[in-house]
């Protein structure tokens, strides 16, 4: 059977905002600079930034958190670090990082299993919410576009308030409690119209993309492409591209070593979990110094790889959601995913018409 | 150096804090944290903070500044000769600093002839060309910053204490800018920001303020010169200044020679 759907008058939202902070902490996006965003704990529905597009960092940091003492080194003995987590809310999760939080969840669910994201993970509600693409959107040509996974609730915008739909059971109590509170409306034929009438809108408002059919082929074949020297000879290894990633999940682990509380001299340390980026130097180094990736264009071209078709084989999916955010946070411009595939694209074409038939 | 039972103060690791040419800074960060070491070591020798201090040989020995006068140098060699581990502190002792990035635009005898006028030979007599520990000495730990991070600085007095040699990342400012969750100074605000080549270590106290890093804990593991030089022309900066940045705070060499290309 269908669950229920619901209309929520925007006039109500802080009524709706009230139900969620019953449930937990909220955080939603925050206008933080004059073109950046920040998931930020609110308060009020004024504190919102509906129009955020992309947040500086992805909602991962909720889960997997920048730093985390993973174990602690005390009195001789090695104690692994649980905290408790508190339940937190995540409002206004567009598409694109809908399909980041799956793919993670994919990823920190595979056996054993990483408890320290899922204790956070199982702890939390996230709440959809739909967006209009600007000129760096390219879920759709990642076919992440429509939600599909890791999401409770999503609102999709119909002008003079929100059409919702509930999707795991924690989701579908939230909507009928505050249906029977009266905050939501069921949602009516005209609501759904515009429902439609939305999506359809927003599927023709894409301005950028690439096919996705022939990515793997056409990287493995121009993967001596000559505009690679060129990206790799802009790239500043300075890592901004990944941390804000919705998909990349990668860390550094550090023991840090504390003076002891003890005159025997027998130490207290934790080891902690920093997100690191395959972008620096330090990061396929091995033993003997040798380095697997050592120049920045082996290191960016690894990145495009693993982006775009590095999880094809074990996976099945690609780890690019094409939220845009490593395009608008690369300060050398050469994270333009878009372009990079155009022209790779391009080339490969070329070389395919000047084949005998 | 794990202590042994006993009472008194005579047991535990002996550490010593030195100073040369530089600005005490590192030395007051030391002082600043030194009610958390005197626990686990007895301070042998500390001019700057204390007017009784012994000779003789002792386990750790933190340096502050550059060598950059002949008696820096006789100091330097006599601190090696008398301590097992030698950790260079602050910008000064692991890149040579200011006094090294000047060497850059100018020679030493134009600087000493413009700021001293008449005493200047006696002056030259006794200066040397401004460089880090290690162009004279072997140095076993440098732990740079300006000033350091007391939190970095305990954790590597805390490793030696355990005989190990502590592991100092330099990645880049930007991922530590990243993790606050910074908006981008050079891309929002077309900022000259150095973050991208300097080492981390200050937690990108700059951009964290809406400012530039100006490049103060010296370059990174790598520092990709060439394309942060190229960025920086691009957003309208004139090749003099972005020299002039990038070799402020020491390690003039890679990476004076890295834009010369
Ligand atoms: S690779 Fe770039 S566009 Fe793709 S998901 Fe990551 S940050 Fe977004
Ligand atoms: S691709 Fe861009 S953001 Fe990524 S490391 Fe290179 S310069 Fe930095
Ligand atoms: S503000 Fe500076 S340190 Fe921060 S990400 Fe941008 S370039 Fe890097
Ligand atoms: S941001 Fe740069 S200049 Fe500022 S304290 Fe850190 S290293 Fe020094």
């Amino acid at each position: 059977m269908l669950s229920p759907t619901y209309f929520l008058p925007k006039e109500r939202f802080p009524d709706f905002l009230n139900a969620l902070k019953s449930l937990g902490q909220v955080f939603a996006p925050v206008k933080v600079s004059k073109q950046s965003y920040s998931f930020k704990a609110v308060e009020k529905a004024s504190e919102i930034a509906f129009e955020a597009l992309r947040t500086i960092l992805p909602p991962k940091k909720f889960f997997y958190p920048q730093s985390e003492t993973l174990v602690k080194f005390e009195d001789g003995e090695i104690k692994e670090c649980i905290e408790e987590p508190v339940f937190k809310v995540i409002f206004g999760v567009h598409p694109c990082d809908l399909a980041g939080l799956g793919i993670m969840d994919t990823i920190f669910e595979d056996s054993p299993g990483d408890t320290h994201y899922l204790r956070k993970r199982r702890t939390s509600m996230i709440i959809g919410l739909s967006c209009m693409p600007d000129k760096h959107c390219f879920c759709q040509s990642m076919g992440t576009d429509c939600p599909e996974k890791g999401y409770d609730v999503f609102l999709t915008d119909i002008e003079d308030g929100y059409f919702i739909e509930g999707k795991s059971s924690q989701g579908q109590k939230l909507l009928a409690d505050a249906f029977a509170d009266k905050v939501l409306e069921r949602a009516r034929e005209a609501h759904k119209d515009r429902y439609k009438r939305f999506w359809l809108d927003r599927s023709e408002a894409f301005e950028t993309g690439f096919k996705v059919d022939n990515l793997r082929s056409t990287m493995d074949l121009e993967w001596e492409n000559p505009v690679w020297e060129e990206l790799g000879d802009r790239c500043l290894s300075c890592g901004n591209c990944t941390p804000v990633c919705p998909t990349c999940y990668c860390f550094d682990l550090v023991d840090v070593a504390a003076l002891s509380s003890k005159q025997d001299g027998s130490g207290d340390a934790e080891r902690r979990r920093e997100w690191d980026s395959c972008q620096f130097v330090g990061f396929a180094k091995v033993a003997g110094d040798y380095n697997f990736r050592p120049g920045p264009v082996d290191r960016l071209k690894f990145w495009y790889r693993h982006k775009l078709h590095g999880f094809d084989d074990a996976y099945g999916f690609k780890t690019c959601v094409g939220c845009g955010r490593c395009t608008v946070s690369c300060p050398s411009g050469i994270d333009d995913i878009v372009k990079v595939v155009n022209i790779l694209q391009v080339a490969r074409q070329e070389k395919d018409e000047g084949q005998p038939k | 150096m794990s202590a042994a039972a006993g009472s008194g103060t005579n047991h535990l690791p002996t550490i010593a804090v030195e100073g040369l040419t530089g600005c005490a800074g590192e030395l007051l960060v030391i002082l600043e944290n030194l009610d958390k070491l005197l626990p686990f070591v007895r301070v042998v020798r500390f001019p700057f903070a204390q007017s009784k201090n012994e000779g003789g040989a002792v386990d750790i020995t933190f340096v502050e500044g550059s060598v950059s006068q002949k008696h820096d140098l006789e100091k330097l060699k006599r601190i090696r000769a008398n301590t097992r581990w030698l950790v260079a502190v602050g910008n000064c002792a692991v890149w040579g600093c200011v006094q090294k990035g000047a060497l850059c635009k100018c020679k030493a005898a134009e600087m000493i002839e413009a700021v001293y006028g008449s005493a200047a030979s006696s002056i030259a007599a006794e200066a040397m060309d401004a460089a880090p520990l290690d162009s004279h000495v072997a140095v076993d730990v440098k732990l740079s910053g300006c000033p350091i991070n007391a939190s970095q600085f305990l954790a590597v007095t805390a490793s030696l204490l355990r005989d190990h040699l502590p592991y100092i990342v330099s990645k880049p400012v930007c991922l530590e800018c990243k993790l606050r969750e910074n908006p981008c100074v050079l891309i929002e605000d077309n900022l000259p920001c150095l973050g991208p080549v300097t080492a981390a270590g200050c937690g990108a106290l700059c951009p964290s303020m809406g400012a530039a890093c100006y490049g103060c804990f010296g370059p990174c593991e790598e520092p990709q010169i060439g394309a942060m030089t190229t960025i920086l022309k691009e957003k309208g900066y004139e090749m003099e200044e972005v020299l002039g940045r990038l070799t402020a705070f020491g390690a003039v060499i890679p990476m004076g020679e890295k834009w010369q290309k």
